[in-house]
């Protein structure tokens, strides 16, 4: 009679332990699935926390290892062409610490070092010299077109500024004014760039990257994968005020 | 007279910085840095720039730079002590700040530099006013040669003459010579002491190893020369041997009979059926195989040093665990091997051993990681250089540089020159239709008025081109055309005239075609240099195939060397860029690429890679660098 009561009761916690009761594969696999998801969220997110790196690019002596020593060792500093690059620790107030790395801009180096951090880059200065911009646009053009088009940087979406530089020159151009003649080179670059020679041992497919919208006039604001911003600054006379704000929103 | 110091990190960023005069030196520096450093030209340590000699030492273990500048005319002799000593001190008063790489420290050094300033200074003047001591007699040339053999007697026996030789070839030994008088045999058993007696005192010679290698087994094997027996020649008295008529009594002869041939039977029958494959030799049995054949080499390494056989257990565990500072000595056996492979690669032996003088001098000193192997330090530093060395120094945009002349109204006059039979006619053919299909018109100056049928050459490109891409899809344009003025004329004026007519015509491009010449063929290289001149390219292309090995030096600097030099002009226009040619056609080794552009520090700017017009590519550096290091 004890055995009559008591085995619905035992059923019944049986029941509550194992709720699902048509075989136990099917919880086990509900089980992996969700263990799965979370460590997908889980890399994801560490994926997208785990890029604290800001890249300073552009064009020889264009005052990269001084913004860079400035936001670093807060003063200025006499630099010469840098061979290696440079990296820092910049600490954001409230919202962490963002790793500074000044890649150098000569030609023959500046591809390799910004191969090696543009993996872990959540936002990319490009600092170009407001003064000499017409002798050098084609080059300061060709090199903002090879890292906007880069697929990394595509897939990784960084956040772009340009900063010109040297704004303490008298007749240094404004941000808008250098935005305008860089759009119209990018939109002669667009065409050359995608018409170039397949390079040898390549195997075939070529990625060629077309930046903004066909059949209309380049503008920053078609690129659609990466926010591009605009910003004056002078690293002579420390004036960096829009670039300590963009870090701050980047961070 | 130090005009200028300075220590810098690799970065950039200066640490410190003493300025003699108000001359401004940021210009030389930088141009130091990127002339020589950048150019992975460190192997040569001092640099000229205006008048001024900078002369630098990298610190590879905090990476460092120092900088010493002075006036090219005084000819100072301690500078290399000086920078030596400034490092060490240096290193030794802020190794922690260096160790964390805190460059924005104050450095307050004054004291120290202008101590050692003086210091070295002073050694200098000692240097300078001690007399020149005379070589002692162990240093001496007499005292490796025996007395015995530099006395000359009649009746002699060669053998003498070949005991000396042997001795002068032995490497130098500091021990004083016995004076007597002795017979050739026992001079042999003192030699044979002498040798003994530098193998036990061990020490670094400072010889060269392939010479060692090669002659020390061949004197040890020949002690005295044998007469040779010719079975044609001989003296009457030995014709007695020397007879081979059938009749002769052969128990007389001394000579062996004539050999009778038998048969091996154990061969018979092994090689029926069809040939087999030769044997696959692994990789590594080849490469020491042309180690051994190359013993001569042209280029002699400049650090030489014995190995040291590295014995032990614990040896083993202190590479793999621990700091360990990389030294010359440990680097030397790993750059031989990655010269001899870079050579093997068809890279030219000047450039391959500059690569890894500039290797060793960019990782000297440098502290390695705790599981980093020596092998592979070395051979990522040596990809980074070919890396850098093949990366374009400038811009290379033809079709941006097209357009923008045509904005200004005037044509972009290319010119190709090179040696005979490299490819300059089928490559400005190639080009020319690249050109075409971006909607580029372009005029052919058929300059090469020499060779037979070169007009007809251009001619039968530009009808094939022009059927490609018919007038009709262009607007009723003609795409190509060609300028020619017949053989035996003036390249230099067919040239000119070819550019006034493509700027009248709107033409867009001038490509100029010119006769193939040797380098050293100085009337063709002054009238190529004053077709430059006179013409003003906007680009000068040399062509080379990749074919070429150790000439691509030669005809590289040569070509440069007639640019400049018979221009007469202050900024004289030399190579803009490298062509590549028949690359199809050299498999895996692509060395002469690296040959070409260290030479020149010019680009590499299309690579020819077969006969048809769509066989034309560019530079893949990487894939380039790691089809060479593979």
């Amino acid at each position: 009679m004890v055995n009559q009561s008591a085995i619905p009761h035992i059923n019944q916690t049986a029941v509550d332990i194992c709720p699902v009761t048509p075989g136990s594969d099917q919880s086990g696999l509900v089980k992996v699935k969700i263990l799965l998801r979370f460590i997908f969220l889980f890399v994801w997110r560490k994926g997208r926390v785990s890029r604290r790196g800001i890249c300073l690019v552009g064009l020889c002596e264009s005052g990269k290892t001084l913004i860079f020593s400035q936001l670093i060792y807060k003063k200025a500093v006499e630099s010469f062409t840098s061979m290696k690059e440079n990296v820092g620790v910049l600490d954001i107030a409230n919202k962490g610490a963002l790793k500074l790395i000044d890649i150098p801009g000569h030609e023959r180096v500046r591809q390799r070092f910004f191969d090696s951090y543009k993996n872990t880059a959540r936002g990319i200065v490009f600092v170009l010299d407001s003064f000499s911009l017409n002798k050098d646009i084609r080059d300061v053009a060709e090199y903002l077109y090879t890292i906007l088009s880069d697929p990394v940087v595509s897939s990784n979406r960084p956040q772009v500024l340009i900063l010109c530089n040297k704004q303490d020159h008298p007749i240094a151009k404004g941000p808008q004014v250098i935005q305008s003649v860089l759009e119209k080179e990018m939109n002669v670059l667009r065409n050359t760039q995608t018409n170039q020679l397949e390079a040898v041992a390549e195997g075939g497919n070529r990625k060629s990257f077309y930046l903004g919208q066909e059949g209309k006039n380049f503008e920053f604001a078609d690129i659609r994968s990466l926010r591009v911003e605009f910003a004056a600054s002078s690293a002579e006379t420390e004036d960096l005020e829009n670039l300590k704000k963009w870090l701050q929103s980047v961070a | 007279m130090l005009d200028f110091f300075s220590i810098f990190s690799k970065g950039g960023i200066v640490l410190w910085c003493f300025q003699g005069t108000s001359q401004i030196f940021t210009s030389s520096v930088n141009a130091l840095i990127k002339a020589v450093i950048l150019q992975e030209r460190t192997g040569q340590l001092s640099y000229d720039h205006d008048n001024v000699t900078l002369k630098y030492k990298l610190d590879n273990e905090f990476e460092l730079v120092y900088v010493v500048a002075y006036q090219k005319i005084l000819k100072l002799s301690y500078v290399d002590k000086f920078l030596n000593d400034i490092h060490m001190e240096f290193r030794d008063a802020y190794k922690n700040e260096l160790q964390l790489q805190q460059f924005g420290k104050n450095f307050e050094i004054s004291e120290m530099f202008t101590s050692i300033l003086k210091s070295a200074e002073e050694w200098g003047k000692l240097q300078a006013a001690a007399p020149k001591v005379m070589k002692s007699f162990e240093e001496s040339q007499k005292s490796k040669k025996t007395v015995a053999s530099m006395i000359e007697r009649k009746g002699d026996d060669k053998e003498n003459k070949k005991v000396k030789k042997v001795e002068i070839k032995v490497p130098d030994v500091k021990i004083p010579e016995p004076i007597n008088v002795e017979l050739s045999e026992e001079d042999l058993i003192q030699q044979k002491r002498r040798e003994f007696a530098e193998k036990m005192a061990a020490g670094k010679n400072k010889s060269k190893p392939t010479t060692e290698k090669l002659k020390s087994p061949k004197a040890a094997s020949k002690k005295s020369k044998e007469s040779r027996v010719w079975p044609l020649g001989g003296a009457p008295k030995d014709m007695e041997t020397l007879d081979y008529t059938k009749d002769k009594d052969l128990g007389e002869s001394p000579l062996p009979q004539q050999a009778v041939y038998l048969p091996d039977p154990k061969a018979i029958g092994t090689l029926q059926g069809e040939v087999r494959d030769m044997d696959f030799e692994s990789e590594s049995e080849e490469e020491e195989e042309d180690v051994e054949e190359r013993g001569k080499n042209d280029y002699v390494p400049q650090q030489v040093s014995q190995q040291k056989k590295k014995t032990g257990i614990f040896s083993l565990f202190k590479n793999l665990v621990g700091s360990k500072t990389i030294s010359e000595e440990d680097m030397a056996p790993v750059l031989d091997k990655m010269r001899d492979h870079l050579i093997a690669k068809n890279v030219a032996s000047e450039i391959a051993g500059k690569l890894c003088d500039s290797v060793a001098a960019k990782l000297n000193g440098k502290v390695l990681g705790t599981f980093e192997s020596l092998a592979n330090t070395v051979k990522a530093s040596l990809t980074e250089s070919l890396v850098q060395i093949l990366s374009p120094r400038r811009r290379v945009d033809i079709l941006r540089d097209v357009y923008e002349s045509q904005k200004q109204k005037r044509p972009y006059v290319m010119s190709f020159c090179g040696v005979n039979g490299v490819g300059k006619s089928t490559n400005l053919a190639k080009i020319c239709f690249w050109l075409i299909e971006n909607n580029f018109r372009v005029l052919i100056a058929a300059c090469d008025t020499f060779r037979a049928g070169a007009v007809e050459q251009l001619r039968t490109h530009m009808r094939h081109l022009n059927s490609i891409h018919p007038p009709e899809k262009h607007g009723g344009l003609q795409m190509v055309q060609l300028y020619e003025k017949g053989y035996g004329k003036d390249a230099a004026g067919i040239a000119l005239e070819a550019i006034n007519h493509a700027q009248e015509a709107g033409i867009d491009v001038v490509m100029i075609d010119t006769a193939g010449r040797m380098q050293d063929n100085e009337p063709l290289m002054r009238a190529l240099a004053k077709l430059i001149k006179v013409n003003e390219p906007d680009l000068v292309l040399f062509v080379g195939e990749a074919l070429v090995g150790n000439e691509a030096v030669d005809q590289l600097v040569k070509f440069n060397q007639a640019l400049a030099d018979y221009s007469a002009s202050e900024n004289p226009h030399t190579i803009d860029g490298i062509v590549l040619t028949k690359f199809d056609t050299i498999d895996d080794k692509v060395g002469a690429a690296i040959s070409m552009t260290y030479i020149t520090g010019q680009p590499i700017v299309f690579i020819g890679t077969g006969q048809t017009y769509a066989d034309l590519k560019t530079l893949n550096v990487k894939a380039v660098v790691s089809i060479l290091m593979k």
